[in-house]
């Protein structure tokens, strides 16, 4: 079942929320809707399961334009952040609350039932209440609520922010191993990069109730569209080198960096500043590209890799080096830029170049 | 619609609100500005039911009255509560004893308060006979039964009834301040007075208003108690404002006098509040 | 133990004997027989310790004309008392779940009208309502006086549940939306299983204020459904001829021990109401 959101806006009072949404899901999709908090994802995602009215827009859900019904009628089931379990209610309770408001037959609910426990392996926990469960269990809890309803299409409201990282990493595969298995719609809500890039087939990156950007994991990364997008995705970020674009050269400071390697979408005029933005891992010593002239500041290791510092002119440079490799650097240090994998920005518009 | 039900369960409350609170304080307001006495009467008349209730004596000691019981009140529960708070904040044993002493009070009626209050105070057998019998024949305690004093018995027994209610409030504040200020005040070796006066009551400074505010809405309310302890009197010496209107309303039947003496005491619940809405609106606009 | 802790013990003591000694004084005195009373002093142990002022208090005390004791009062009140909390406490309940729950438009108005109507005074719209409850033929009734507690009672039992309700997180609600059902099935199945302690809360506030209720109960209710309260003063202060002290103590007691029961009863459940109501009323 496919979601489609076309011309949504939502506006609260003066502010608005969500300016001119489309967003495309096809069937059995995971689409993670990714942004900084206040960049209207959850009130998209609100807008999706019809818990907020819209002021403009439309919205479909496998074909059916669905803008004007209620919750329950959209064929959705929903994960919460603070998973919204009926604290009085049981957990079996919780889980077939929904099919007894729908007046399934008790069979019916029961085969359900039984499934979705199965499904995470809450079975034993099935006749406790949610004040005795952690919050891992809860978590099980509200997902087993929305796969009873057996909807082809689920939302989930940043389901996973309130759990400790072990247990994030946990719940993380297995909505992964969920999905593979059930293949349902998926829409879901993160401010975490890192649960967007595992989980989805594609993220639609949210700035300012506009969607930024809406690709592929990969694409996000390696070809970010705008200065927004580049920045917000990839932890330890990208490096902006503010620039000046002339003949095919990027000024930085006195320094002339070719652009021969990169591959422009939109060749800019002489003389547009913009923003190279270069990942740390194509900030390499001894790599392909253009090699710079740096000081060497400090190093931060971090286990797998060691984040080096360098100064390059009035910038800073982070690049991401073998730790072994790290240990002996020092002084004055040549270090390359890709300039193939770096992205380039016009400054003004902020739009990939 | 989504809210459509729950439009329909608010909209009589919205209509009683509406009708009978703000409704009924328009209309006592309007009779107020007629020549109402006996019968409501609807001919207007401007201000004069106000000079003519400003210049009736009874009234003028029933006002004054509310000013004298409101500050010694106010000021009594107030500091035996704060005091009590702070006391009972210090670890003491039988907590759950002294609390459940000093809050009874209020769960009794004003009624009886001012019954109780009026026997302990009763110079024929209470505290003064009790005291002359020790062997003191020459010691007086008569203000209930005084023109000039009866109004303080009043205090008396409205702190007796309120000063528990304060003490709640206080000690429930004193135990949600933060414990690392008290670690940190330990470590830096101040001494505990120092830290109440300095750090934690200024901490505190919105439920003092709150209780400052509780303290004065209710003074200017007080009915009961007076009914029961003094009955206003002797004469109308101890009259308050709240039976002033009460008694003009259905007793003297002066519905005019009544409504403007009841007008007054509605501006003096808001002179009240002011200070709340001000924190609360400067609480918000943070 | 240091100089500071005795002190601090003895002042604390002193504010116990304050708070303890005019029902210490009521409930002695209503133990002794009057001879007693008229020798000895009130702060003295009675001697011979008995209840027949509270049985005449009771059953045979005089109030202006009829001598059927207190009793009229306590059925008087009872009657009231129920009614008048079963239906506020509900009304509340399901206007504080309706406006913070649902937050239908103008939700935030009438919230600051009722709040502001907390705080004006009986004094300042008891007559009007006498007139509009005369016009429906409500005034001195039974149902009169259960309708008025019921009025009264709103702003503050609204805001009690709203605040209480206000603090569950939306999601609660937007889940069982989800899940397909609606305003009262939300309310049935989910609210009010997890409300039993803000019930109790404003069950406890509901009773003790009814309970305690003079002046509506004077005004509105009427000779015949005179509640506890106004039956007490009637008695002790227009008695003719020489008070019966013991009597008169004991019929304030029997006035004032179903709210003491239900305070020792509630503990703190009646701290949290009169707090909530006090600071949110």
């Amino acid at each position: 079942m496919s979601v489609n959101v076309q011309g949504l806006r939502k506006s609260y009072g003066a502010l608005d929320v969500l300016k001119d949404i489309n967003l495309d899901v096809r069937e059995g999709e995971f689409t993670v809707l990714l942004g900084p908090s206040g960049c209207g994802k959850s009130t998209l995602l609100s807008a999706i399961a019809g818990l907020d009215p819209i002021n403009a827009g439309r919205i479909d859900i496998a074909g059916i334009d669905v803008t004007d019904r209620d919750p329950a009628a959209r064929g959705i089931a929903m994960v919460f952040q603070s998973y919204a379990l009926y604290p009085t209610m049981t957990v079996r309770g919780n889980m077939t609350f929904g099919l007894r408001v729908k007046r399934l037959p008790k069979p019916e609910i029961e085969k359900r039932l039984t499934w979705a426990a199965d499904m995470l392996q809450i079975t034993d926990l099935l006749d406790r209440k949610p004040g005795q469960l952690s919050g891992g269990q809860r978590q099980r809890v509200a997902i087993g609520r929305a796969l009873v309803q057996q909807a082809r299409v689920f939302l989930f409201d940043e389901p996973l922010s309130n759990l400790d990282a072990k247990l994030r990493a946990e719940m993380r595969v297995e909505i992964k191993r969920l999905h593979r298995e059930l293949a349902p719609t998926v829409v879901y809500v993160t401010h975490d990069q890192i649960e967007a890039m595992t989980l989805a087939s594609r993220i639609a990156v949210m700035r300012g109730g506009r969607i930024e950007q809406y690709a592929t994991p990969d694409e996000l990364y390696e070809r970010p569209a705008t200065l927004f997008v580049a920045g917000f995705v990839g932890a330890p970020a990208m490096n902006f080198l503010p620039v000046i674009l002339r003949g095919g050269v990027a000024e930085l400071g006195a320094l002339r960096i070719p652009l021969d390697a990169y591959r422009f979408t939109s060749p800019p005029a002489d003389g547009t500043p913009a923003v190279l933005g270069v990942r740390p891992e194509h900030v390499t010593i001894g790599g392909p590209g253009v090699a710079v002239a740096t000081e060497t500041l400090f190093m931060e290791p971090m286990g797998a890799d060691t984040l080096g510092w360098f100064q390059l002119g009035a910038q800073r440079l982070s690049a991401r080096l073998a730790p072994q490799l790290a240990r002996g650097i020092d002084g004055a240090q040549t270090v390359a830029l890709d300039i193939a994998n770096a992205s380039i920005f016009d400054q003004a518009t902020e739009l990939r170049l | 619609m989504r809210s459509l039900a729950a439009r329909l369960v608010l909209s009589p409350t919205a209509l009683i609100t509406l009708v009978c609170f703000y409704g009924c304080a328009v209309w006592t307001a309007y009779i107020s500005l007629t020549r109402s006495s006996f019968f409501p009467n609807y001919e207007f008349s401007g201000i004069a039911q106000y000079t003519r209730l400003f210049s009736t004596e009874r009234w003028n000691v029933a006002y004054a009255n509310m000013f004298i019981f409101g500050v010694l009140l106010v000021a009594g529960a107030l500091a035996l509560g704060i005091i009590l708070a702070l006391m009972i904040d210090r670890n003491v044993r039988g907590e759950g004893f002294f609390r459940t002493i000093m809050l009874y009070p209020l769960a009794m009626s004003f009624i009886v308060t001012g019954l109780a209050w009026q026997w302990v105070l009763s110079p024929s057998i209470g505290v003064q006979h009790f005291v002359r019998d020790l062997g003191f024949p020459d010691f007086t305690f008569d203000w209930v039964a005084r023109q000039d004093r009866a109004i303080y018995t009043l205090v008396f027994a409205g702190v007796w009834h309120q000063a528990g209610l304060i003490m709640a409030i206080m000690l429930a504040g004193l135990r949600g301040v933060d414990r690392d200020i008290w670690k940190a005040t330990r470590i830096e070796g101040i001494p505990v007075w120092r830290v109440y006066l300095g750090i934690v009551l200024p901490m505190l400074r919105p439920l003092v208003v709150t209780c400052v505010v509780l303290l004065s809405v209710a003074v200017v309310k007080s009915y009961d108690l007076v009914v029961a302890m003094t009955g206003g009197g002797p004469g109308f010496a101890s009259d308050l404002p709240g039976k002033f209107v009460v008694e003009f309303s259905f007793e003297r039947a002066n519905i005019g006098q009544a409504s403007a003496a009841a007008v007054v005491m509605l501006g003096s619940i808001f002179a009240a509040l002011a200070p709340y809405f001000y924190i609360e609106m400067r609480r918000k606009a943070t | 133990m240091s100089v500071g802790r005795i002190g601090l013990y003895i002042f604390l003591a002193g504010a116990a004997l304050f708070f303890a000694i005019p029902l210490l004084i009521v409930v002695m005195t209503s133990l002794k027989p009057m001879d007693e009373i008229r020798a000895g002093s009130i702060f003295a142990w009675p001697m011979a310790p008995g209840f027949a002022a509270w049985v005449k208090a009771w059953s045979s005390a005089c109030t202006g004309l009829a001598c059927n004791g207190i009793q009229v009062g306590f059925w008087n009140s009872f009657q009231i008392l129920i009614p008048s909390v079963v239906l506020s406490v509900s009304a509340g309940a399901i206007n504080g779940y309706a406006l913070a729950q649902w937050k239908p438009p103008g939700a935030n108005m009438l919230l600051t009208a009722l709040m502001l109507g907390a705080f004006i005074p009986y004094q300042v719209i008891l007559y009007p309502m006498v007139k509009i409850m005369s016009n429906v033929g409500l005034y001195n009734s039974l149902p009169g006086i259960v309708a008025i507690h019921i009025i009264f009672g709103l702003p503050v039992m609204t805001l009690i549940f709203r605040n209480f309700y206000a603090g569950l997180p939306d999601e609660l609600l937007k889940a069982a939306r989800v899940d397909g059902a609606g305003f009262w099935r939300i309310f049935w199945e989910i609210m009010l299983p997890i409300s039993v302690n803000i019930l109790v809360v404003a069950v406890i506030l509901q009773v003790t204020g009814i309970w305690n209720d003079y002046l509506l109960g004077l005004i509105f209710a009427g000779r015949e459904y005179a509640p506890m309260t106004v039956q007490l003063n009637l008695i002790v202060n227009s008695q003719m001829g020489e008070q019966e002290h013991n009597v008169n103590m004991a019929a304030t007691l029997l006035t004032a021990l179903p709210p003491l029961l239900v305070y020792v009863a509630s503990g703190r459940y009646f701290v949290r109401g009169i707090t909530a109501g006090a600071v949110k009323g």
